[in-house]
C-alpha cells in the first residue's frame, strides 16, 4: 500500500461496491405498488387514517420497537404463526405506506403486526387504554400518557374504568392524553390482513407437492 | 519494548493539548454510558423503574445509552487513539491541532444536543443511528474537522511504507463520513420506502462496526502489541489481505438481523456468507496479535482480552447467522449479548488498552495509580465477562421459550430474571472499574511531573509494570 491514491480509491471503491448492494434492493423494492386484487375490486395494503398514521410517530417516539417486532416470520421459521401473531409472513409490501416501518430488533414484549386481529382475541380499545395506563407484568406502566382530571358534574366521556389500585382518588378520572388516543388508534389499525402472492407459503406447498409425485 | 528517547517525542507535545481534549470528553461519556445502561438494565428486570417518567422509557434509556457509548465514548478515544498512531507513525508533529480542538467541542456538543433530543423522543428507531436528525449535519462537519488532522498526518507521513496501523486508521476516517452522510441522505433527506429503510440502517449499523469502530480499534492494537512485547508480528505479510476483507466484505453483513423478514431472502443469503467469509478476517488478526497474550502489564491485559473477544465475538455473529441458530437468536437478549461482546468487549477493551499505553507518553508522567489501574482490569474482565454470559443465557433461554407458544410472556420473564438480574450486576461492576479510569486520569492529568520526560521512560520500568 505504497500508492496512496490506489489505497484511497481501494476505499472508496469497496464500501461503494456495499452500498451498490443497497441499491440493488431498492431497485428490486423501491418502486413495489399496492396489489390490485380484481375479486375484490380494491388495492392491498390499506392506508392508514390519519389519527392512526400519527400514532405511528407516536409509537416511535416512545421507543416501542425496543420490545416490539412488527415482522412476522415464515410458517416453520420460529412459532409465530401458533402464537397468533399472524397467519402468514410479513412481506415488503406491507411496509409501503408506512412512513417509518417499526420492524423493530427485539421481543421483550409480543410481536404487534396484526395486534388489531390477533387469534384468538385482539385487545379492544379499552384493553390497550387500561395496559397502557397501569402496565401488567414486564410491560412498563405509561401513566404519563395520562391525565387526572378533577371530575366536576359529568364523568368525561373518554374516562378510564379503573377499579382497585389504579383506580384515582375519588372525585378524579385518568382521561388518555392525545398521544394516548392516536397511539391505541394506531395499535387498533395494525392488521395484514390481505395474502399477497409472495407471501402465500411456498415452500410448504412446494414440498406438498413434491411429495405426491413420488 | 526498547526504551529509546523517542518514547516521549516533541511530537506528543504537539499532539497533547486536542488528544487529552478527546480521550477525557470519551471518559466523561463512557461514566455517562454505564449509568444509562444501568438504568436500562434495572428496567428489564423491574419494568416500574421510573415509568412514571416519560423521558426514561425503556425505548429512550437504551437509545441514550447506545448512543453515549458509541458517538460519546467510543468516537472520542478512537478518533485520538487513531490520530495519537497516525501521528506517530508519520513520525510528523500533529498538524492542524486546532481544528481538532474545534472539531473535538463541537462534536461533544453535538453528542450533548443527541442525547436531550432522544430524551425528547426525537430518536430515529434505527440501531447505533438514534442520532436525532437535526445534530446529525452538526457531527459530520465536526468529524471533518477533527479528521482533517488525520488526513494531513497521513499524506505528510516520512516513510512512503505504510503499516497496518495507519491502514486502519485511515480507512476508518475516510470510511465513517462516507457512509455517515449516505445513510442520512438515503433514511432521512430523501427516504427510502418501506422496509429499504431497514435495509439501509442495517447496512449502516454494520458499517459503523466493521468500517469504522474495528478498524480503530485494531489500529491500536497493531501499534501497541508490537511496541510491548518488541517483536515483530508474526505472519504481518497476511495482514493487508485481512485488511481488505474486513473493508471490502464487512458491510454486506448488514442483513444478518433481517434472515426471516420482510426482505427479498437474498439480502441475508449475502449477509450470512459474508460472515463466513469474515472468518478469514478474525484468522488472521489473531495470528498477527496472539503475541499479546501471556505477557504482563495492564496494556496488553487489556489487549490480549480486548483481541480474544474480537475474534470470538466474529466468529460468534458467523455461527449465529446460520438460520437454525438464528430462529432461536433472534429478537432476544442473546443479540444484545453479541452487541456488547464486540462493542464493549473488542473495540472498548482495545482502546483501553492503547489509552494506557498513551496517556503517559502524552502527558509525560507515569499513571497516578497502579492499583486503580489493576482494579479497572480485573472490574472490566470480569464485568465483561459476566455480561456477555448473563445476557447470552437469557437471550438463549428467552428464545427457546419464544419458540413453544405454550410459554407466555410473564413466564418468560420469570425465566430470565435472574440472568437479567446478574447483568445488572455486571453493569454496576464495569460502572466501578470505569470510575477508577476517570478518577486516574484526572489525577495524573494534575499531578507534577516527576522526571523529566525524555528520561522517565529509561530510568523506570514503572510504566511497564502499572501499564
Amino acid at each position: 500500500m505504497k500508492n496512496g491514491t490506489l489505497f484511497f480509491f481501494g476505499l472508496f471503491a469497496s464500501l461503494t461496491l456495499s452500498f451498490a448492494v443497497v441499491l440493488l434492493a431498492n431497485h428490486q423494492l423501491g418502486a413495489l405498488t399496492p396489489y390490485f386484487d380484481d375479486g375484490e375490486g380494491k388495492a392491498f395494503p390499506d392506508r392508514m387514517p390519519g389519527v392512526a398514521a400519527r400514532g405511528q410517530l407516536v409509537y416511535r417516539d416512545l421507543g416501542c420497537a425496543s420490545c416490539h417486532t412488527q415482522q412476522v416470520r415464515r410458517p416453520g421459521f420460529g412459532a409465530d404463526q401458533t402464537r397468533g401473531w399472524g397467519e402468514r409472513q410479513s412481506v415488503a409490501r406491507d411496509y409501503i405506506f408506512q412512513p417509518f416501518p417499526q420492524l423493530g430488533a427485539m421481543r421483550i414484549g409480543p410481536d404487534l403486526t396484526n395486534s388489531a386481529g390477533r387469534k384468538p382475541s385482539a385487545l379492544d380499545a379499552e384493553d390497550l387504554m387500561n395496559l397502557l395506563y397501569a402496565g401488567q407484568g414486564t410491560m412498563p406502566a405509561h401513566a404519563f400518557l395520562f391525565n387526572q382530571v378533577k371530575v366536576t358534574g359529568e364523568v368525561p366521556a373518554k374516562a378510564l374504568k379503573l377499579t382497585g389500585s389504579a383506580a384515582p382518588a375519588a372525585g378524579y378520572a385518568v382521561v388518555p392524553s392525545e398521544q394516548a388516543q392516536t397511539l391505541v388508534s394506531y395499535l387498533l389499525n395494525l392488521n395484514t390482513v390481505y395474502d399477497y402472492p409472495e407471501s402465500r407459503p411456498v415452500v410448504q406447498a412446494a414440498a406438498q407437492a413434491e411429495g405426491a409425485h413420488k | 519494548m526498547s526504551h529509546d528517547t523517542q518514547e516521549v517525542s516533541s511530537n506528543d507535545v504537539h499532539a497533547r493539548g486536542p488528544l487529552l481534549l478527546l480521550l477525557g470528553s470519551g471518559l466523561v461519556w463512557l461514566v455517562i454510558s454505564g449509568v444509562l445502561a444501568l438504568i436500562a438494565s434495572v428496567q428489564l428486570h423491574t419494568p416500574t423503574f421510573l415509568a412514571s417518567c416519560a423521558w426514561f422509557t425503556y425505548g429512550h434509556v437504551q437509545a441514550l445509552q447506545e448512543t453515549a457509548f458509541v458517538y460519546g465514548w467510543l468516537a472520542n478515544a478512537g478518533l485520538a487513539l487513531g490520530l495519537w498512531v497516525l501521528t506517530r507513525l508519520g513520525g510528523e508533529a500533529l498538524r492542524a491541532g486546532n481544528w481538532v480542538t474545534v472539531g473535538g467541542l463541537f462534536w461533544n456538543l453535538g453528542v450533548t444536543l443527541a442525547l436531550v433530543g432522544i430524551m425528547a423522543g426525537d430518536a430515529t428507531g434505527h440501531s447505533l443511528l438514534q442520532l436525532p436528525r437535526y445534530v446529525q449535519p452538526l457531527l459530520l462537519i465536526a468529524y471533518g474537522a477533527i479528521a482533517v488532522a488525520g488526513v494531513l498526518a497521513w499524506s505528510g507521513r516520512r516513510s512512503e511504507t505504510s503499516y497496518a496501523s495507519q491502514w486502519y486508521v485511515f480507512a476508518a476516517l475516510f470510511l465513517f463520513p462516507w457512509l455517515f452522510s449516505v445513510a442520512q441522505v438515503a433514511l432521512f433527506v430523501l427516504p427510502m420506502r418501506g422496509v429499504m429503510q431497514a435495509i439501509t440502517a442495517g447496512w449502516f449499523a454494520q458499517g459503523v462496526f466493521t468500517l469504522w469502530l474495528a478498524p480503530l480499534a485494531l489500529a491500536a492494537a497493531y501499534y501497541v502489541v508490537p511496541k510491548v512485547t518488541g517483536r515483530v508480528l508474526p505472519a504481518y505479510q497476511f495482514a493487508s489481505l485481512a485488511f481488505w476483507v474486513l473493508i471490502v466484505v464487512g458491510a454486506w453483513t448488514g442483513g444478518r438481523h433481517l434472515i426471516g423478514g420482510p426482505v427479498p431472502a437474498w439480502i441475508s443469503s449475502l449477509a450470512i456468507v459474508a460472515c463466513s467469509l469474515l472468518v478469514f478476517h478474525y484468522l488472521v488478526v489473531w495470528l498477527n496479535l496472539k503475541g499479546a497474550l501471556g505477557h504482563g502489564g495492564a496494556v496488553m491485559k487489556f489487549t490480549s482480552f480486548g483481541l480474544l473477544a474480537y475474534v470470538v465475538g466474529g466468529c460468534a455473529d458467523a455461527f449465529t447467522s446460520i438460520r437454525s441458530f438464528t430462529v432461536v437468536t433472534q429478537f432476544t437478549y442473546f443479540t444484545q449479548a453479541q452487541q456488547q461482546l464486540a462493542l464493549y468487549g473488542g473495540v472498548s477493551m482495545l482502546f483501553f488498552g492503547a489509552l494506557y499505553f498513551a496517556v503517559p507518553r502524552l502527558t509525560g508522567k507515569t499513571w497516578a495509580s497502579a492499583a486503580l489501574i489493576g482494579g479497572h482490569a480485573t472490574t472490566a474482565i470480569l464485568g465483561v465477562l459476566l455480561l456477555v454470559i448473563s445476557l447470552g443465557v437469557a437471550g438463549w433461554t428467552q428464545g427457546q421459550a419464544l419458540l413453544k407458544p405454550a410459554v407466555t410472556f410473564p413466564e418468560i420473564a420469570a425465566a430470565t430474571r435472574p440472568w437479567l438480574l446478574l447483568a445488572s450486576a455486571a453493569y454496576t461492576v464495569l460502572l466501578i472499574g470505569n470510575l477508577m479510569l476517570v478518577v486516574n486520569f484526572l489525577q495524573t492529568l494534575v499531578a507534577k511531573p516527576t522526571a523529566s520526560a525524555a528520561t522517565l521512560f529509561q530510568a523506570t520500568s514503572d510504566i511497564k509494570e502499572t501499564a
